[in-house]
Parts: C-alpha cells; sequence; structure tokens
C-alpha cells in the first residue's frame, strides 16, 4: 500500500530542518528530521542515502519521518552533482563510492548537531558509499543496511551472472522473442557475448572471479567496527551472483563472533532496482524494521519476550 | 542540437549557461520550508547574484511523480543559471511531493495550484520583488499556467514541454510506460486502456515503480492548457523537446492561438530524446534547455 502520512509522522515533517554541509566536491543539501521529544531517544542518526534524496515513492521521506516518529533522528542528504547539491555530475559506479559526500555529512552532524551514533542505509551505489564510510567512521556507526550491491567490478558481475547460466538456459532463452527485441540495443550483444562465452567454458566457476578491491578494503572496516549489518539481495539479483563469492570467501573467514553480527538475507525474486511495486514496499519495510529492532527499547522489549523479565542494563 | 526560435530576435546579453554559474551564486542557495494549507513544503530559494532592478522573481512548478525526479536536476541548473544573471528563483515540493508534506495519494489539482500560489508568495517576500515570473514543466506547466492567470503580480510564463490537455498527458504517459517495456525486451501486461481501467477501479497504479493515483487524474480531468491561458497576455516561452525537426501539430496550434491574440510568445525546439521518462545515471540535465530558457529570461522585466 502506498504511504498514508500519520499525524505523528506529519509532526515530524513540521519539525524537519534543512541544512547544507561543506564537502570536497560540493555543498550538500540535507534534510534532518529530529526525533520526536516524547519518543524514548534511540540514540541513534540514521543516515538515509539515494539520489535523489527522497528516493522512489518517497521512501526516505516516510522512512525517516516514521524512524523519527520512534526516536531516531534521521538525515537524508544528496550526493554533490545530483539533487539540490552543486557539484559536477557524473555516472554512478558503485565501486567508487562518494565516500567523502557520507563522511562529511557524518562529521557535520557531529559537530554541528551534537549527532554520536550512526546507522547508514542504502542500495546498490548507495549501499557501497555507506559501506566505505567504514574507514573512517566506523567507530561512529553502529549498523549498516546494505541492500543489492554489486561487490566486483561492474564487467565482472556480468561475468559471475552468466556462470549462473547453462545451455539449457541459452536454449530456452532463444525461443523468447522479447530477447530477440532486447538484441536492438548495442550493450545487449556485449552482454550476450559474455554470456556464451561464460556458458562454453562450463568451468566458469564464480571463485575464480575477483571481489572489488575497494570492496574487501571496506568489508574489513566493517569487520574492524563493532557495527552490525543486515545484507539482504534477491535470488535472481544479478549483483547476488557477485555476493556469493564475498559468502564464500570473506565471509566464511569471519571469527565467529564476528559473523554473528551480520545478517545475510535472500529473498525470491530481485530485490535490486526497485522496479516492482510490492517487492519495493517489502523491501523498505524490512530495512526500516531491521533499523528500529536497533532502538534500545527494541532490544529491552526482545530480552523482556524471552525471559518473562526486564533486559539487564 | 538547438534550433533558435524563429519568432525571437537574437539576444545580446544571453545569461549565464549552467556551467559558467559562479561558484559564489551558488553558494548564496538556501533551503527553507514555508506554509502552504498549514503544512510545510520544502524551496530552495536563490538570491540573484548580481543587482537588476525590476526583473521579476521566478517560480518553478515541477512535473508529477516520477517527472518531478527525474527533471529536477535541470530544474536546479535552470534555476543557478537565472539568479547568476540577476533574477532571483524560488524552487520548491508541491504537497505530496520530495521533502514536503502529504501524501501523494492525496494530491489534487487544485492542491498543487495553492502550493504554486503560496510558493509565489513566499518568493516575492524572500526576494523582495513585486512581479512573478512562473516556469512549468511537463504536467507543471497545467500547475503554472492556472496560478499565473490567478496571481495578478505575474509576468511571464515558460512551458517546458506542455502537458497540453491533463485527460492526454496521463495516457501518454501510461503509453511511455508500455513503449519502454518493449524497448527493453517485455511484453506489455495491458494496454492504455486496460491501465486506466484499473485505475479507476483500484484507484493506483504503477507507472516505473512509482505511483499514479486516481485522484490526481479525476481532479485534473477538464484541464486544458489553451482554455486556461484565454485571457492570458504575459510573456511566454513554450519549448518543446523532441527529436523532431518541426512543431507538433498541436504546440504548433497552441502557439498561433497565442500569436493570434498579441501574446508576445517564443517558441523553440531542443532536439533532445526527453530526459523525464527514466531516472537516468547522471541525472538528465540537458543544458540546451538551460541556455534557451536563460536568452528568453533575459529580456523578462
Amino acid at each position: 500500500m502506498p504511504w498514508s502520512e500519520t499525524p505523528a509522522e506529519l509532526a515530524r515533517a513540521r519539525a524537519e530542518r534543512p541544512f547544507v554541509v561543506a564537502a570536497p566536491r560540493g555543498r550538500l543539501f540535507a534534510v534532518l528530521t529530529p526525533a520526536a521529544p516524547e519518543a524514548p531517544p534511540a540514540g541513534l542518526c540514521v543516515v538515509l542515502l539515494t539520489r535523489p534524496r527522497s528516493h522512489r515513492n518517497r521512501m526516505w521521506v516516510e522512512g525517516a519521518r516514521r524512524l523519527a516518529a520512534q526516536g531516531f533522528s534521521t538525515i537524508r542528504f544528496d550526493y554533490h552533482g545530483c539533487g539540490d547539491s552543486s557539484g559536477d555530475s557524473a555516472p554512478l559506479d558503485p565501486n567508487r563510492p562518494y565516500r567523502d559526500d557520507v563522511v562529511a555529512v557524518i562529521r557535520h552532524a557531529r559537530q554541528q548537531l551534537g549527532m554520536q551514533r550512526f546507522v547508514l542505509a542504502g542500495s546498490c551505489f548507495d549501499a557501497r558509499t555507506a559501506l566505505s564510510a567504514f574507514a573512517e567512521e566506523g567507530a561512529s556507526i553502529a549498523g549498516l543496511v546494505f541492500l543489492a550491491a554489486p561487490v566486483m567490478e561492474l564487467d565482472t558481475v556480468v561475468q559471475v551472472h552468466a556462470d549462473t547460466k547453462d545451455w539449457a538456459h541459452l536454449w530456452r532463452a532463444l525461443f523468447k522473442p522479447d530477447n530477440w527485441r532486447a538484441l536492438a540495443q548495442p550493450k545487449r550483444w556485449r552482454y550476450m557475448a559474455t554470456v556464451v562465452d561464460r556458458v562454453s567454458r562450463q568451468g566458469g566457476n564464480a571463485g575464480d572471479l575477483p571481489l572489488s578491491r575497494g570492496f574487501i578494503e571496506d568489508f574489513r572496516a566493517l569487520v574492524r567496527s563493532r557495527a552490525r549489518a543486515l545484507f539482504l539481495y534477491g535470488l535472481e539479483d544479478a549483483e547476488y551472483a557477485s555476493f556469493r563469492v564475498a559468502e564464500r570467501t570473506v565471509f566464511a573467514e569471519l571469527p565467529a563472533e564476528v559473523r554473528a553480527r551480520f545478517e545475510i538475507e535472500v529473498w525470491p525474486g530481485t530485490v535490486h532496482g526497485f522496479l516492482e511495486m510490492t517487492r519495493q514496499r517489502e523491501t523498505f519495510a524490512r530495512s526500516l524494521g531491521w533499523i528500529e529492532a536497533l532502538h534500545p527499547n527494541a532490544k529491552a522489549a526482545r530480552s523482556t519476550d524471552r525471559t518473562g523479565l526486564p533486559a539487564a542494563s | 542540437m538547438l534550433v533558435p526560435p524563429p519568432s525571437s530576435a537574437p539576444q545580446e546579453h544571453a545569461l549565464a549557461p549552467p556551467s559558467a554559474v559562479p561558484a559564489s551564486a551558488v553558494e548564496l542557495e538556501t533551503p527553507l520550508f514555508f506554509e502552504s494549507a498549514g503544512r510545510p513544503l520544502y524551496g530552495v530559494f536563490h538570491p540573484p547574484a548580481q543587482e537588476r532592478p525590476g526583473a521579476p522573481v521566478l517560480v518553478q512548478c515541477h512535473g508529477l511523480g516520477i517527472e518531478q525526479i527525474t527533471t529536477y536536476r535541470v530544474e536546479v541548473l535552470n534555476a543557478r543559471a537565472a539568479a547568476a544573471a540577476g533574477i532571483p528563483v524560488l524552487r520548491y515540493h508541491a504537497r505530496g511531493h520530495g521533502d514536503s508534506a502529504g501524501d501523494f495519494s492525496a494530491v489534487d489539482f487544485d492542491g498543487l495550484v495553492e502550493d504554486a500560489l503560496a510558493a509565489a508568495a513566499e518568493a516575492r517576500r524572500l526576494a523582495r520583488r513585486e512581479h512573478t515570473a512562473w516556469l512549468g514543466v511537463r504536467f507543471g506547466t497545467l500547475v503554472a499556467a492556472r496560478a499565473a492567470c490567478s496571481d495578478p503580480t505575474s509576468r511571464a510564463l515558460a512551458l517546458w514541454e506542455p502537458a497540453h490537455r491533463s485527460a492526454d498527458y496521463f495516457r501518454e504517459q501510461l503509453r511511455g510506460m508500455l513503449f519502454s517495456q518493449v524497448a527493453q525486451g517485455e511484453r506489455p501486461s495491458a494496454t492504455v486502456d486496460q491501465l486506466m481501467e484499473r485505475l479507476g477501479r483500484d484507484g493506483t497504479v504503477d507507472v516505473h515503480g512509482y505511483y499514479l493515483h486516481r485522484r490526481i487524474v479525476d481532479s485534473s480531468r477538464e484541464q486544458d492548457l489553451g482554455n486556461t491561458l484565454a485571457a492570458w497576455t504575459g510573456r511566454t516561452l513554450i519549448v518543446q523537446i523532441e527529436n523532431r525537426a518541426r512543431l507538433s501539430p498541436r504546440t504548433a496550434a497552441f502557439v498561433a492561438d497565442l500569436e493570434s491574440r498579441a501574446v508576445k510568445v517564443s517558441s523553440t525546439m531542443v532536439h533532445e530524446v526527453p530526459g523525464w521518462t527514466f531516472v537516468q545515471n547522471p541525472a538528465w540535465e540537458c543544458g540546451s534547455l538551460v541556455n534557451e530558457t536563460s536568452r528568453w529570461l533575459d529580456a523578462v522585466e
């Protein structure tokens, strides 16, 4: 169902304050939604990333106001070269995240707004940008929602996704008129050539394809931090094929106590893209639910549920 | 590629193109909230970077739903170019859009016009100007036209790829979505008529992962740009953004109608594939559209 603004959310809208952050590559326009004073404070500032900052169907606006009504402060902002912000625009590549931007926002929030602990959330490029913040701000980040992002260079993602196909898949594809129509696009020819090449090798073991260096470095920073993280993919996402390599490698090597901080969910169908409305709402609901569970009161409530007694402080 | 407007003389003092907007002009931009119908609306005020006495303040009325997103960046660049040349600008998010309050499902046409008029009052207050110029984008052309005709301070009106009739606009939007599915190699699951039926029955349909709601469609059903501007006499710019050599018959007739009433109308064509259908990476910026609008604004006093 589409968002229907509640009185509590409207009250948070009235409390919002726009502000500008001086970042290395532009002035970033941002909106702070302060935590509701009547709600128990979460002690967390949630930074919601995407471009433009409102997200599809204003999901991040809805999310910001809903979380704020429960005691979280939230910030959404436009990257440099996007939306209201200044700076030059360029094609966004998940392997070249805008770390400078998100770090500048976190530091502004700390120095000017008094925020101390952060939760970051984003999808694809935005997820990689959120992850990239750990290298400089890992100590101040308590949580990460990482949705359907590639963890290899983009050319490699195409190869590793092709490795999920076989000759039977290609044979079935020949009989789909839509596939022939798609060949009107040159990039589709390149994609098909890659798929046929990978399938013909049939050795095509995705394990031989490398994770991107940037992802590995940023993931190590996440591991060094004390943050919890949710990794959410769709089984049919091309990005998930790359993430499976990460599961077999960098995740598999984690000590148990570190691994316990990370949740991995893989849903049927796709998560990447937010193009299908039902899945868009499901992904949004899961992301917000995961963040809401970081609220100290939510943790206490879970503890009480399990033991029948209040959680020890 | 850009074709000069046939009915307007070359301008000698064109406004700064987007790439030439000085950094100082950008640093003056101020985000803010203001009230409309008791709810906060988000806006950005672009103060003029130089004195230009007598210039109006420009109020930009964005498109609807997904088109508010896809044309956002070019509207920002347009505001920067105008402010750099001495024309103050207020951009704003109407109710149910962007960072403003309100449900998109509850948006209706009169509400959008109410927000446009509130934005114009705020713009004149901030800029300390008496007169208003309007820019409407796609569906926002219907809103800007209605607001311009309701506001006695209005002096000029620019229309980017106007939505001549709302009923046609919504059908074209749905048709465009179906074409894009074919281009992506998918078979459309419904016809435009079936989607319109679904909208009437369910109250909402999905356009590229964005909602289209029955309320805005029903509330704007009678909107017709030509009828709205029947008494309009201010300077007018019409920009067609299409990959075609001439004005479309509909736009040509609209221009002819305005000219027949001695309206100072300029029309121009930007020969680009329209950038409002999809969220592009990077966002659609269309420098030629900004340049052409800037040239026209330069002559507005």
